[in-house]
């Protein structure tokens, strides 16, 4: 019975120690400047730290940030294109142990609710590594309204224009 | 119909009914609706709340303003000698100061066009927001002495220059060294030279008081001392204009 249930163990650290899927570690805190109750047009900074948990080198390691919205009905994923410039980080190598920590800056665009995560993978890694949830709401803010400003931005050079066009014939019907 | 009356409207008649002023006014249109698009068109731009959108509104039609009275001021003196008007003008049997308030009331009303076809865009703008009436009350009180003293100075320079190409340039030059805060950003303004630049340039001294106005919620009148410096611009370019005029005269 002892020499089976050292067997197992052998087995279960061998396993262990070939399985590089679970190697990497990632932690997620907002910054502490952050405001506490953000709204449209703030920007908010999550500072993560990827470490290697396992006993070897992880190469090739990508990690990236997504954004999802959390509102009843609205559940959508949102493209990062106008919240940031900064939606991911490589890291050539990452030996045991080490940590690469990074900042993740954002402007918020739109009103909601939102949860935000990292994820990392490695290139012989054979799953995905993923951060805790960091869960923010966005107030809505008053900003100008295209309803507003697209007609009166093409009416009035149209007015003036035709006013135009008009004085251009007269001048020459009086020719 | 008094002669200043009669020259005013001739002066801004000029631009509200020929082709070519109308041709000016539909650049400016243009100029303000391709501005007033790029506040929804870019993420970044459609995030400022009204007060900022309304104040950066502000600080273009100011601009356009100071560039329209530029071109009018160069060409009722320099513009007239060149095309050999001026001197029928001077013999005909009017005081000077008549002729000269004239042409510079036809630049007053020139700005007071532009003002009225800016209100539909800042009422775009702004209208969903606070401080619009706070806004247009500092402009009017604020942009007429800058918009009219670049007027001034730019018929003061054609008067002594006798050139209008001569004179538009100088003219322009001025106003691209005045507008410099605002192309260059704030950071110019964190050093003792910018500060002074501020202080003594007439466009920073009014877009200062409708920040204050217009963003920072402060009242009007708190911004006497601004509004002071932009009429003893307007004063010292009158006289300025007055000068050349009456050189021209000789």
């Amino acid at each position: 019975m002892k020499r089976f249930t050292a067997i197992c163990l052998f087995l279960l650290s061998v396993v262990a120690l070939a399985t590089p899927a679970f190697a990497l570690r990632i932690s997620i805190v907002p910054d502490h400047g952050n405001p506490a109750s953000p709204q449209m047009g703030d920007r908010l900074r999550f500072h993560t730290a990827i470490q290697n948990d396992g006993n070897a080198a992880q190469e090739g390691v990508l990690a990236w940030i997504s954004l999802v919205e959390t509102d009843s009905g609205k559940e959508q994923p949102v493209d990062l294109e106008d919240w940031s410039a900064h939606k991911a980080v490589v890291s050539a190598a990452l030996l045991p142990g080490q940590t690469v920590e990074s900042i993740w800056p954002m402007r918020l665009i739109k009103a909601g609710s939102y949860r935000v995560v990292v994820s990392a993978m490695s290139r012989s890694g054979e799953t995905l590594t993923a951060s805790p949830f960091v869960d923010f709401t966005v107030r809505q803010k008053p900003v100008v309204e295209s309803s507003r400003i697209v007609p009166v931005a093409l009416s009035a050079p149209l007015l003036i224009a035709g006013l135009l066009i008009w004085r251009l014939r007269e001048n020459r019907a009086r020719a | 119909m008094n002669a200043v009356a009669v020259i005013a409207r001739k002066e801004a008649g000029d631009l509200l009914r020929s082709p070519r002023g109308l041709s000016w006014l539909l650049a400016m249109a243009a100029a303000l609706s391709a501005f007033s698009l790029l506040l929804i068109s870019d993420a970044e731009l459609s995030l400022l709340d009204n007060a900022e959108a309304v104040y950066g509104m502000c600080a273009v039609i100011m601009g356009l303003g100071a560039l329209l009275a530029i071109v009018m001021g160069v060409d009722t003196v320099a513009g007239e000698k060149e095309r050999g008007s001026l001197v029928p003008l001077l013999i005909a049997p009017v005081a000077r100061d008549r002729i000269l308030f004239g042409k510079l009331a036809g630049i007053a009303m020139v700005w007071a066009a532009m003002y009225l076809l800016a209100l539909p865009y800042l009422w775009a703008a702004g209208g969903a927001g606070q401080n619009l009436a706070e806004g247009l009350v500092s402009l009017a009180l604020l942009g007429t002495p800058v918009v009219l003293g670049f007027g001034f100075l730019a018929m003061g320079m054609g008067a002594r220059l006798g050139s209008t190409r001569s004179a538009l340039m100088v003219c322009l030059v001025i106003l691209l060294l005045a507008a410099s805060p605002v192309i260059l950003g704030p950071s110019l303004r964190q050093t003792a030279v910018g500060r002074i630049f501020d202080w003594i340039n007439p466009l920073s001294v009014a877009l200062n008081a409708l920040d204050a106005v217009i963003i920072d919620s402060q009242a009007v009148v708190s911004q006497w001392l601004h509004w002071n410096l932009t009429l003893l611009f307007s004063g010292i370019t009158l006289w300025f204009a007055r000068d050349g005029f009456y050189r021209t005269a000789l």
